[in-house]
């Protein structure tokens, strides 16, 4: 388990700029499924059949993480920004950052000794990106508007903990390819037959989802995520969305949706079934792919399992591995077992 | 028509947790319609064959805006958030359930001034549910996290006026059942989408019509009164002034075909009938709208006090007067 977690989070790929990961994905992936394609939106689909082909489940994780874009080279050389997905400006200041994976830019605004006004929230409008150019037309030769800026971070894990970004969603990604390796190592077969959606654009809405889902026309959808944790010490317990280290998180409901409750049941009761450590998230805000995918085609019946993410959608989130290896041995077990469709 | 709608207002069915309602609608239909269906994220589907070729869709959310448990405190409190769009402040003074045990919500505030501030601003941040338990151990047996909740049922008949909570939308699922009960035969034929998980984001509107070949989609739902006293001058929708033919509001304009038609059937009927424009909101409509390759697609209104409160308040009038608009856009040619 966790085979490819580090790498995955280590490659750049903002919403719109999947292309690296989605590479490294099918490289790893597609001698061990029955097919594997890549669709007009550029979504990765892998089918592994099944025992049983009467029916259809769909695993979904996005490959897309949120960053930033340069939208404006100024004259003295330094860029301008815009965020790509939800990134506060606040996990911004003093960062260590990457344009198109390869030249090392900081991030800053005014110096920190004449920044007098402590409150005030420092916008995109004053933030800028500073890569070591003089000038405009230096930068310009190196530099594009449009290009992609990502944290620049190594992954680092103790015995329990990580730490990286993108854990949000590559956590979900690593769980797909971990249990693609399961049935292959086991030369097994999942009970029905089985597509793994590795989706694009889900930062920026929800986009790529859809249109798999349209062209998988599934008969669930379990959806793969990091999730906030939002259970930093200063905060009381009654705010936390999740916690690191109590399991696999279960959503009842989300933004956009309340997911179905036939399934998350199930995952309820399956979780207890097999001493898999489980959660519930305890927060409604926010939204995964489910919102989209249970309004595609004639309407999909989701799931959301999700890894918990403390300081999620910046350049350091934290992931308990336990609670990651909780969501791949419950995955395991529907895909298995196959009873999530009866 | 008034038990009918005491009845089907006071069940407690929120978004996602709509199998109560649902059977109960079921159970008034299944005699009178010609098949019916749920389907796989629980809308239910009921059709009438009629002559012309041509079909209409209604439709009706089933679903009502409710509360759900996020936490459990030591001491058997739970903290909750809004399924659906809740006002923070309906929620002081009034009662709640949760599993037909009754609940009610409170302020937190540890000095005064906090209390105040809370009070002034209320929000889920800062209220707590207490359904009488006194450990964590009972409370979370009972209603462990992710249990659903709604507004304590209290109907009211007024006369003409009648009040309850789920006034939107089993008023006009409501309608739609009068209707499917009282139309001997339909010229065109008539799909009744009665529809799950409106207030979370027209969720089941999204996919009830994939399937079928519509030729017009018409949700029933409420709309806001401009009718209190210093209500929203720039809205004109008043109790009593007959259903509402929706020209627009937040999520979508109504397909002109449909406003001429429905004006056309209320017309020819002698049915009473306003124009709405709401300057804010949204209803299924918006999602027909965009199914497949688009359905012509517009709304019938309900003007509703209080909409989104426990206590909802339409005018019986207006609620009869809509199950004629219904029938007469049923029987028109299109």
């Amino acid at each position: 388990m966790q085979k490819y977690l580090k790498e995955l989070v280590e490659i750049s790929g903002i919403s719109g700029k999947e292309e690296k990961v989605m590479q490294f994905i099918k490289k790893n992936i597609q001698d061990k499924v029955d097919s594997v394609s890549v669709d007009n939106v550029g979504n990765l689909i892998a089918f592994k059949k099944g025992n049983d082909s009467s029916k259809k489940i769909m695993f979904a994780a996005h490959m897309d993480e949120v960053g930033l874009m340069v939208t404006k080279i100024y004259d003295d050389g330094t860029l301008g920004v815009a965020q790509v997905g939800g990134v506060d400006p606040r996990v911004l200041k003093a960062q260590r950052l990457k344009i198109n994976d390869e030249i090392v830019a900081i991030l800053n605004s005014t110096p920190i000794h004449l920044d007098h006004n402590l409150t005030a929230v420092t916008g995109y409008d004053s933030i800028k990106a500073y890569a070591g150019f003089k000038n405009k037309d230096e930068a310009k030769l190196k530099v594009k508007i449009g290009d992609m800026v990502t944290f620049d971070v190594k992954y680092y894990e103790n015995n329990e903990y990580a730490v990286c970004k993108a854990f949000d969603d590559r956590c979900g990604c690593s769980a797909m390819m971990d249990l693609i390796d399961f049935f292959d190592s086991e030369s097994k077969k999942p009970f029905y037959d089985t597509y793994f959606a590795f989706v694009v654009q889900e930062e920026t809405g929800l986009r790529g989802s859809g249109v798999a889902g349209f062209s998988i026309q599934p008969d669930v959808a379990v959806i793969l995520e990091g999730t906030t944790a939002g259970d930093n010490p200063e905060l009381e317990k009654t705010s936390w969305a999740t916690h690191l280290g109590d399991g696999a998180v279960l959503t009842f409901m989300h933004s956009g949706v309340v997911l179905d409750k036939r399934i998350f049941e199930y995952l309820v009761e399956t979780s207890k079934k097999n001493n898999i450590k489980h959660q519930f998230k305890m927060r409604t805000a926010g939204g995964t792919d489910a919102a989209r995918l249970t309004r595609t085609v004639d309407g999909i019946p989701c799931a959301v399992i999700s890894t918990p993410c403390r300081y999620i959608h910046s350049a350091n989130s934290i992931i308990n591995k336990n609670d990651y290896n909780s969501v791949v041995e419950l995955i395991k077990i529907i895909s298995v077992e196959g009873r999530i469709l009866k | 028509m008034k038990e009918l709608i005491k009845n089907i207002t006071e069940i407690y069915s929120p978004s996602g947790r709509e199998d109560e309602v649902r059977n109960f609608i079921i159970s008034q239909i299944k005699d009178y319609v010609d098949d019916y269906k749920i389907d796989k994220i629980g809308n239910l589907i009921a059709f009438k064959k009629g002559r012309s070729g041509k079909t209409i869709l209604f439709d009706a959310h089933m679903d009502e805006i409710g509360l759900v448990i996020t936490h459990i405190t030591d001491k058997g409190f739970y903290k909750v958030e809004a399924v659906g769009g809740v006002d923070p402040q309906t929620l002081i003074g009034c009662r709640v359930q949760f599993k037909n045990r009754t609940g009610v919500l409170g302020v937190e505030g540890e000095t005064m001034e906090d209390l105040k501030n809370n009070s002034k601003n209320l929000s889920f941040e800062n209220l707590f549910l207490d359904l009488g338990f006194s450990c964590r151990t009972q409370a979370e047996e009972f209603a462990p996290i992710g249990t659903f909740g709604t507004y304590t049922a209290c109907f009211a008949d007024l006369g003409d006026r009648i009040v309850s909570k789920a006034m939107d939308d089993r008023v006009a699922c409501a309608v739609l059942i009068e209707s499917i009960r009282n139309m001997k035969d339909s010229l065109n034929n008539i799909i009744y989408a009665f529809t799950v998980q409106e207030e979370v984001g027209l969720v089941g509107s999204s996919v009830a019509g994939f399937n079928y070949d519509i030729d017009m989609a018409v949700a029933v739902d409420v709309t806001a009164a401009g009718d209190t006293p210093k209500a929203l001058k720039r809205i004109s929708m008043e109790l009593g002034k007959g259903p509402c033919i929706k020209i627009k509001d937040a999520a979508s304009v109504s397909d002109i075909s449909v406003v001429n038609k429905l004006k056309q059937a209320a017309q020819a009927n002698m049915i009473p009938f306003q124009f709405e424009v709401l300057l804010f909101g949204g209803t299924n409509a918006a999602s027909y709208q965009r199914t497949k390759s688009g359905i012509p697609s517009g709304t019938i209104s309900i003007t509703t006090r209080y909409v989104h409160s426990p206590n909802e308040m339409v005018s019986m009038d207006d609620v009869k007067n809509t199950v004629k608009l219904v029938a007469a856009l049923s029987n028109t040619e299109i």
